[in-house]
C-alpha cells in the first residue's frame, strides 16, 4: 500500500495542472456522493425512537458519526474546488474517464466475472461454478493459447474440484452444491 | 501466571498444531513473496481454514502466516527489487543491491536473522509490557474507552495514506458502516432499509476481505502498459552463508535492538504498521551510522534495520490489542475477529479471563519465529521459484480462496453479494487514493466506541465528563494533538512543494 501510495504521491507530484484537477474533480465528486449520502442516513437515523432509558437512543451514535461524516466531505469539497480553481484546467474530463477506465478494463471484467459467478454459485454448485469463472478469468488475463488453455484447465480442474474436496473433507466447510446436483 | 503460560504453551506444542503452523509459516512466506500480495491478505485467505480449529490452535497458525509474511516479502524485494509487501519497502534500499552486487545469498540471510531476532524481540516485550498494561487497562472508564478510539482513529488517519482529510473521511465511513444492523446494546435494527442483506449488519470479515482482499486483485490487474521483466533476474547458484551471516548479524547489537524497537512501539500505535517500521528504522540506521554514504550500495546495516523493524511490529501491535483490545493495524484486526468468531471478547480482561490462550499467543510467537527461521534456512531457494508464478493463476485463485472466506464465515449466500459490493466499492476509495486501514479500523472500532459513550452518558448525562476526567482528557488532547501535527505537516510540505509545482506548471 505504501509503495503504491509514494508512487502516486510522486506521480502527483509530478502531473501537469490539468491532470492534478482531474483527479481533485473525481474526488470532489466521492465527497459530494459521500456528503449527500451521510446527510439523508443521519436524517434517517434521527427518525429512529429514542430511548427510555438512556440519554442516547439507538440513532443518536450513526446521526453523530453521520454528520461529522458530511461535515469533513463538506471540508474536503471546498478543498477540492479551491484546488481544481488554482489549477485553472480542467478540460478532457471524457477522454481522461475513457482513459482511466480503458487502463481499468481487465480489473472491471474481473469483477464482472465475480459478480456473475456469485450469481450463479448457488445454483450451478462450488465446483461447477468455480472452474467456468477460473477458466475464462485465467484465459482473460493470460491471453489465449494452446498452452494458457491447458494450463488453465489443469489449473481451474485443481482449485474447482480440489478446494471444495479440502474445505469439505478436512475442514469440514461444506460449499454450495448448487441445485444441480441436490438431492 | 506460570500455570498459565505452560497451559498455553502445552497446546501450542500439540503435534496437529505444531504442523498447522509449519503448514502457515510457509503459506506466509510464499504469499508474501509474490509481489503485490500482502500480509493482510495472506492472513485473510488462511482465516477460513481456522474456524474449525481450537481458538488457540486458530490463532497460532495465523500468528505464524504473520510471522512468515513478514519475512516473505524479502525475497522479493532483495532478489527483483520489487517489495513482496509494502512493509519491505526499505528492505529494497540495500538488500537489492546487494543481491546485485554479487552476494543475493548473503542479502537474504542477512534478512532472514534480523527478522527472527526482531520477532523474538517484540515479543519479549510483548510478555512484558501486555499484562500490566491490560491491569491499567480494566481499571478504565467508558470515557477513557471513548476517547482512547478517538485517539486511536486520528493517529490512523494521520499515519496512513497522503492526505489527514480523506484518512479521517475513510475511519468515519468505517464507524458509519458499523452502525448499519442491529444497534449494540439494545439490538434495535438501524438503517437496514428492511433488506434481510443488511438485517444482521455488515459482517466486520466481509467487509475486510472486501475492502483489502478484492479491491487490491482488482489493482492486481490493472492495465498501465508496464511490462514485466523479473524472472532473469533471480541467479541459478545462491550461496547463503547462514551461520556466518547469523553472526554478522548479531555484531551489529545496536542496530538490531534499535530498530526491533523503533518495530515495537510503531506496531503498537495503531494503524501504523510493519511498512512505517520498515523505513524508519532504515532512517534511523542510517542516521546513526558512520558512513551513512554506504546506505542504498547493498549495506548490511540497511538489510538488519529495515527487517528488524518490519518484522518486530508482529509482536508490538499485539499489545494493544492484547491489553486494550484495540488492534495496531488491520492484520492485528483481523487476528481480533478470529477470537471473535469463536466466542472470546478481546479486550483488557483477555489476560485475566483466558490466561492460557493470551500466554499461549506469546508462546506461538516464539514457536512462529523459530519455524521462519528453520523453513527460510532450509528452503529458500524453493521460495525463490514463487516468485515466477504468472499472475493470471494467482489472481482468480486467490479471488475464489476470498469468496471461500467470506462464505465460511456464516454459510450465508447473501453474506457474498455484500462482498461483491463491497469489494468494488474499496476498488473505487483505492482508486481515489482513500486510505482503506483506517475505514476497517473505523468498522470494527465502530461498535466499542458506541458502546462506551452510550455507557458514559448512562452514568452520567453530562458531555464535559470526557475532558474533566484526567485520563480521557489527555486522550483527546493527545487525538487533537495528532491532528492539528499532521495538518502543520501537510502544510509545510505544500509550501516546499509550491516552488517546485508553480515551475512545473509554468513550463
Amino acid at each position: 500500500m505504501t509503495s503504491g501510495s509514494e508512487k502516486s504521491a510522486a506521480a502527483g507530484a509530478l502531473a501537469p495542472a490539468a491532470s492534478r484537477a482531474r483527479t481533485e474533480f473525481a474526488r470532489l465528486v466521492s465527497y459530494v456522493v459521500f456528503g449527500l449520502g451521510s446527510v439523508y442516513l443521519s436524517m434517517r437515523a434521527g427518525e429512529l425512537p429514542t430511548s427510555r432509558w438512556e440519554p442516547l437512543g439507538a440513532g443518536s451514535f450513526p446521526q453523530l458519526v453521520f454528520a461529522v461524516l458530511a461535515g469533513l466531505c463538506l471540508i474536503s469539497a471546498i478543498r477540492a474546488v479551491m484546488d481544481i480553481r488554482k489549477a485553472g484546467q480542467l478540460d478532457g474530463l471524457a477522454a481522461a474517464l475513457c482513459g482511466w477506465v480503458k487502463v481499468r478494463r481487465i480489473s472491471f471484467a474481473l469483477f464482472g466475472l465475480l459478480v456473475a459467478y456469485l450469481a450463479v454459485l448457488p445454483f450451478a454448485g462450488f465446483s461447477l461454478a468455480t472452474f467456468v469463472f477460473l477458466l475464462i478469468t485465467q484465459l482473460m488475463i493470460a491471453g489465449i493459447s494452446k498452452k494458457t488453455f491447458i494450463q488453465s484447465v489443469v489449473a481451474a480442474l485443481i482449485f474447482s474440484v480440489g478446494l471444495n474436496l479440502l474445505f469439505a473433507e478436512v475442514f469440514n466447510v461444506f460449499l454450495p452444491r448448487g441445485v444441480l446436483f441436490a438431492g | 501466571m506460570l500455570d498459565a503460560f505452560l497451559a498455553g504453551a502445552h497446546q501450542v506444542f500439540a503435534f496437529d498444531t505444531l504442523i498447522y503452523m509449519l503448514i502457515g509459516s510457509v503459506a506466509g512466506i510464499v504469499a508474501a513473496a509474490i509481489p503485490g500480495f500482502t500480509v493482510t491478505m495472506a492472513i485473510i485467505l488462511t482465516l477460513p481454514l481456522t474456524f474449525t480449529m481450537d481458538p488457540l490452535q486458530g490463532v497460532s497458525v495465523m500468528l505464524s502466516v504473520y510471522v512468515g509474511g513478514y519475512t516473505g516479502g524479502l525475497i522479493s524485494a532483495a532478489l527483483l527489487g520489487i517489495p513482496g509487501t509494502p512493509s519491505s519497502v526499505a528492505t529494497t534500499f540495500d538488500a537489492f543491491p546487494m543481491a546485485r552486487g554479487g552476494e543475493p545469498g548473503r542479502a537474504l540471510s542477512l534478512g532472514v536473522w534480523a527478522s527472527f531476532f526482531g520477532t523474538v524481540i517484540s515479543t519479549i516485550i510483548l510478555i512484558v509490557a501486555a499484562p500490566p498494561l491490560a491491569l491499567i487497562a480494566v481499571k478504565l472508564g467508558p470515557w477513557e474507552y471513548f476517547s482512547l478510539i478517538v485517539f486511536a482513529l486520528t493517529i490512523v488517519a494521520s499515519l496512513v495514506g497522503n492526505s489527514l482529510m480523506r484518512g479521517l473521511i475513510a475511519g468515519v465511513i468505517g464507524l458509519g458502516l458499523a452502525t448499519i444492523g442491529p444497534d449494540p446494546m439494545m439490538g434495535r435494527p438501524r438503517l437496514t432499509f428492511e433488506s434481510d442483506i443488511l438485517m444482521p449488519g455488515l459482517p466486520f470479515l466481509i467487509v475486510l476481505i472486501g475492502i483489502f482482499a478484492i479491491s487490491q486483485l482488482m489493482g492486481e490487474v490493472e492495465d498501465h502498459g508496464k511490462k514485466d521483466t523479473k524472472g532473469a533476474l533471480i541467479p541459478d547458484v545462491i550461496e547463503f552463508k547462514t551461520w556466518a551471516v547469523m553472526r554478522e548479524v548479531l555484531m551489529h547489537p545496536v542496530n538490531l535492538v534499535r530498530s526491533s524497537l523503533i518495530g515495537v512501539f510503531i506496531g503498537a500505535l495503531p494503524g501504523a504498521g510493519g511498512s512505517i517500521a520498515n523505513l524508519l528504522a532504515y532512517d534511523q540506521a542510517k542516521r546513526s551510522s558512520k558512513t551513512p554514504e554506504e546506505f542504498g550500495k547493498g549495506n548490511p546495516d540497511g538489510v538488519i534495520a529495515s527487517e528488524a523493524g518490519n518484522s518486530a511490529t508482529a509482536g508490538g501491535g499485539l499489545i494493544p490489542m492484547i491489553a486494550l483490545g484495540i488492534p495496531g493495524s488491520a492484520v492485528d484486526a483481523i487476528l481480533m475477529a478470529a477470537l471473535m468468531v469463536h466466542g472470546i471478547s478481546v479486550g483488557p480482561r483477555l489476560i485475566m479471563d483466558n490466561a492460557d490462550l493470551a500466554y499461549g499467543m506469546f508462546v506461538a510467537m516464539i514457536v512462529a519465529s523459530l519455524m521462519m527461521l528453520v523453513v527460510c534456512v532450509l528452503s529458500m531457494r524453493l521460495f525463490l521459484r514463487v516468485t515466477d508464478i504468472p499472475k493470471q493463476f494467482i489472481v482468480p485463485t486467490v479471488m475464489i480462496c476470498c469468496v471461500i472466506g467470506a462464505f465460511a464465515l456464516n454459510n450465508r449466500v447473501s453474506d457474498l453479494y455484500l462482498l461483491g459490493a463491497i469489494g468494488l466499492v474499496g476498488y473505487g476509495l483505492k482508486s481515489l487514493d482513500y486510505p482503506l486501514a483506517p475505514l476497517v479500523l473505523g468498522v470494527i472500532l465502530g461498535p466499542i466506541a458506541e458502546t462506551n459513550l452510550r455507557r458514559a452518558l448512562m452514568s452520567d448525562g453530562d458531555w464535559t465528563v470526557f475532558f474533566t476526567r484526567p485520563i480521557s482528557a489527555v486522550l483527546l488532547a493527545a487525538a487533537l494533538l495528532s491532528v492539528i501535527f499532521s495538518v502543520r505537516s501537510v502544510l509545510k510540505m505544500r509550501k516546499k512543494d509550491r516552488p517546485a509545482t508553480d515551475e512545473q506548471d509554468g513550463d
